[in-house]
């Protein structure tokens, strides 16, 4: 009676242990041994990457790449969690507005020894802009790999109608086009959306108005008047009703029918339309956004980075090398549709395409969201100061004299 | 003292050595995790922090000050308080009325609404979500389709900082509903048909037998009930996270949400250890008075 009692325990001790082993398997074999295991992490899916890692695995026989994707959503907290444990791939596909971040925690490698190896990771071969994402505190810590940046999605059909059948070129352009467009539609017409929920939005228009709202010595300038006249300009939108301020609407559905025939969004846009939509093809394209000061938009997109816990920098690092060939670049854009880093790559067919074109140009005057690790937060009171404007009504100046000391408050921790 | 020890185990050690293996999960699953986060919530540990303990610091009651002053930490208060003082006692009756009616019969027709009734409890929130969205759109949402029928004005269910936190409850009450439902099914089958017969007797209707013993005789089953959905109320999360990321206007921010934000979107893991630490709080607090107001058992 007793041993068997014992029996039981011990058994269920085991099966215990072993559930409690299978939540912690480590994946330590990386890096021991002759045939080595590459680990590397991709936002979004994985058919879109796979085909270039065989490549890459068939040129260098002896390496496996271990390609994990992760949804976009849930990539930040699984960023977060590797470097909890110290534990996570060799090479990382990183937000570009979460670089700053992570390179702060440490846990990405500088890449400075690698950028002497590798000819093929020089800044010089990419978007100025795109290259700037990837440092942090003077180091490089990521090699650009696609980007992305916002232009106007324009109905050219609706746009000509009301005299502007090139996109309206101008901020003044942009309210009449709008006011022209909602006038002659009628109600449930719109001129344009703005993207209240994306961080970017505010800071586009700002940058369009001259004003640096976080400068080189990490002041912020939120309540500056020339900030304030480009709230004010967006927020005319909403006061005039010629932007939704519902956030509900589908856009490509909108876009159809003509209720929206403006947006600001991204090259994966474009697909999406064509696909979506195609009984507007022809009656749509894109350009570059209409200038105040300038024409200035976002550049986004994501960089490779090398995880600083990785045993395996230096085939990291040669993998990165080679994801930074043309022909590697190329093959991303052809299986994902995201725009290629490398400057070179612009050269091929592909990117004669009108409105691919028109992302290119826009590249030019592209720059990133401001490189610190305090971004992310400041840009979430960004949003919400945003809000409170255009639907909760507040004061434009008082709301942004409250913002900027938040800000202050958030960059002096 | 060692050898009295010694005895005292020898003689219990059997059931000792039967919860073991569930304490041994609940130390390592919860209890240690809870003794964790109230040290971290003293410090100002983040991303940084996260990768190199040395850049920890203590920071003694300074993130539970903060949290007090922050205005969306306490308009998520007020909002949670808004969902449990709304919410409970709703699943609480609606799930009652449910398994009342559904109990009248055991046809096909019942049964087959048990499933129905059943169904959103298991189904994927996520799911959900794209559904009700869907449900709720301004434009062509059905709901402001039925609306219409009536001349009533299409509603911003999602986008008006009112109606929001209404359209989440509502959202969440439909959800809510199936699992209790099963609870109180269980329990109203559990009372012996006697005391309906004996209550007929004596010329009780119908009204009468439910408020004098179906309602009291249910009343474990409804404290079980009232418990664990207003712990669940009070840690409201997947609704305000999936449907409006807590807006507009911070409308709809729950605790739990507020807590999620901090902790894994900006990562300030003090700050966030901080809130979870004022949510479970409020939830001993709320099982406490529970328990102390709980009615005695009804037998008869």
């Amino acid at each position: 009676m007793k041993k068997k009692t014992w029996g039981i325990m011990f058994a269920t001790l085991m099966a215990f242990s072993l559930v409690l082993a299978g939540c912690g398997s480590n994946n330590s074999n990386s890096g021991s041994g002759s045939s080595k295991t590459l680990k590397v992490w991709f936002m979004g899916t994985s058919d879109t990457v796979t085909p270039i890692t065989k490549m890459y695995e068939e040129q260098n026989p002896g390496v496996k790449v271990e390609v994990q994707a992760i949804p976009w959503d849930s990539a930040h907290d699984k960023l977060l969690t590797a470097v909890a444990s110290q534990n996570g791939p060799d090479v990382v596909q990183m937000g570009t507005t979460w670089v700053p971040e992570f390179a702060a925690a440490g846990a990405l490698a500088d890449l400075a020894p690698y950028i002497e190896k590798y000819p093929n990771l020089k800044a010089e071969n990419f978007y100025d802009g795109a290259v700037q994402t990837g440092q942090y505190d003077g180091k490089t810590v990521g090699i650009p790999w696609y980007v992305e940046t916002r232009a106007l999605f324009y109905r050219s059909d609706l746009l000509a109608d009301v005299g502007y059948p090139e996109g309206p070129k101008t901020w003044d352009e942009l309210k009449a086009a709008s006011q022209k467009l909602v006038a002659k539609g009628g109600a449930g017409h719109y001129g344009i959306t703005i993207d209240s929920k994306d961080q970017i939005t505010a800071a586009i228009f700002a940058w369009q108005n001259g004003i640096d709202f976080i400068d080189d010595q990490g002041q912020p300038h939120f309540n500056d008047p020339k900030y304030v006249e480009a709230i004010n300009y967006l927020k005319s939108f909403y006061d005039e009703k010629l932007t939704p301020s519902g956030t509900d609407l589908d856009t490509v559905a909108a876009f159809k029918d003509g209720t929206i025939p403006m947006f600001i969004s991204g090259p994966w846009m474009i697909q999406t339309i064509k696909d979506k939509d195609p009984e507007i093809d022809g009656k749509w394209t894109v350009t570059t956004l209409p200038a105040k000061e300038n024409n200035q938009s976002a550049i986004g997109g994501a960089d490779l980075s090398i995880f600083n816990y990785s045993k395996n920098k230096d085939e990291a690092a040669k993998f990165i090398s080679f994801m930074s060939d043309k022909e590697a670049q190329l093959k991303y854009y052809e299986t994902s549709n995201s725009l290629p880093a490398l400057k070179t790559a612009w050269d091929d067919q592909a990117f004669q395409d009108p409105m691919i074109a028109a992302f290119g140009k826009q590249l030019e005057t592209s720059r990133p969201a401001p490189q610190i690790k305090e971004w992310e937060t400041i840009a979430q009171s960004v949003i919400s100061s945003f809000e409170q404007i255009t639907i909760g009504g507040a004061d434009t100046q008082t709301e942004m004299n409250k913002l900027n000391d938040k800000a202050k408050e958030i960059l002096a921790k | 003292m060692m050898r009295e020890f010694a005895k005292q185990w020898n003689k219990n050690k059997y059931p000792y050595m039967f919860i073991a293996p569930a304490v041994l999960l609940l130390v390592v699953f919860s209890i240690i995790p809870i003794v964790i986060a109230l040290v971290i919530s003293f410090t100002n540990m983040d991303l940084v922090g996260l990768a190199d303990y040395s850049n920890i610091r203590g920071v003694g009651f300074d993130n539970y000050i903060r949290i007090f002053k922050d205005p969306v930490f306490l308009k998520a208060l007020f909002n949670t308080f808004i969902y449990v003082i709304v919410g409970v006692p709703l699943v609480v009756i609606c799930a009652m009325a449910v398994a009342l009616l559904l109990n009248y019969g055991t046809s096909w027709l019942f049964k087959t609404f048990r499933v129905i009734y059943y169904m959103p409890s298991i189904t994927n929130i996520v799911a959900v979500a794209v559904v009700w969205g869907y449900l709720y759109n301004g434009s062509y949402g059905l709901f402001n389709y039925m609306l219409s029928w009536f001349g009533i004005p299409a509603q911003q269910w999602l986008q008006d900082p009112t109606l929001a936190k209404f359209s989440l409850i509502l959202l969440a009450l439909w959800k809510a509903i199936g699992l209790n439902m099963i609870i109180f099914l269980a329990a109203l089958q559990g009372i012996p048909r006697s005391y309906y017969e004996a209550a007929e007797i004596d010329g009780a209707t119908g009204w009468k037998k439910l408020r004098y013993i179906t309602v009291p005789l249910l009343s474990f089953a409804t404290f079980f009930v009232t418990i664990t959905t207003l712990i669940g109320w009070i840690q409201f999360f997947e609704e305000p996270f999936v449907m409006t990321k807590g807006g507009p206007l911070n409308a709809t921010m729950s605790l739990a949400l507020f807590i999620y934000n901090n902790g894994f979107k900006l990562s300030n893991f003090g700050y966030a250890a901080s809130g979870s630490f004022v949510l479970f709080v409020i939830i001993i607090l709320a099982t406490i008075v529970q328990f102390a107001v709980r009615k005695k058992e009804v037998e008869y």
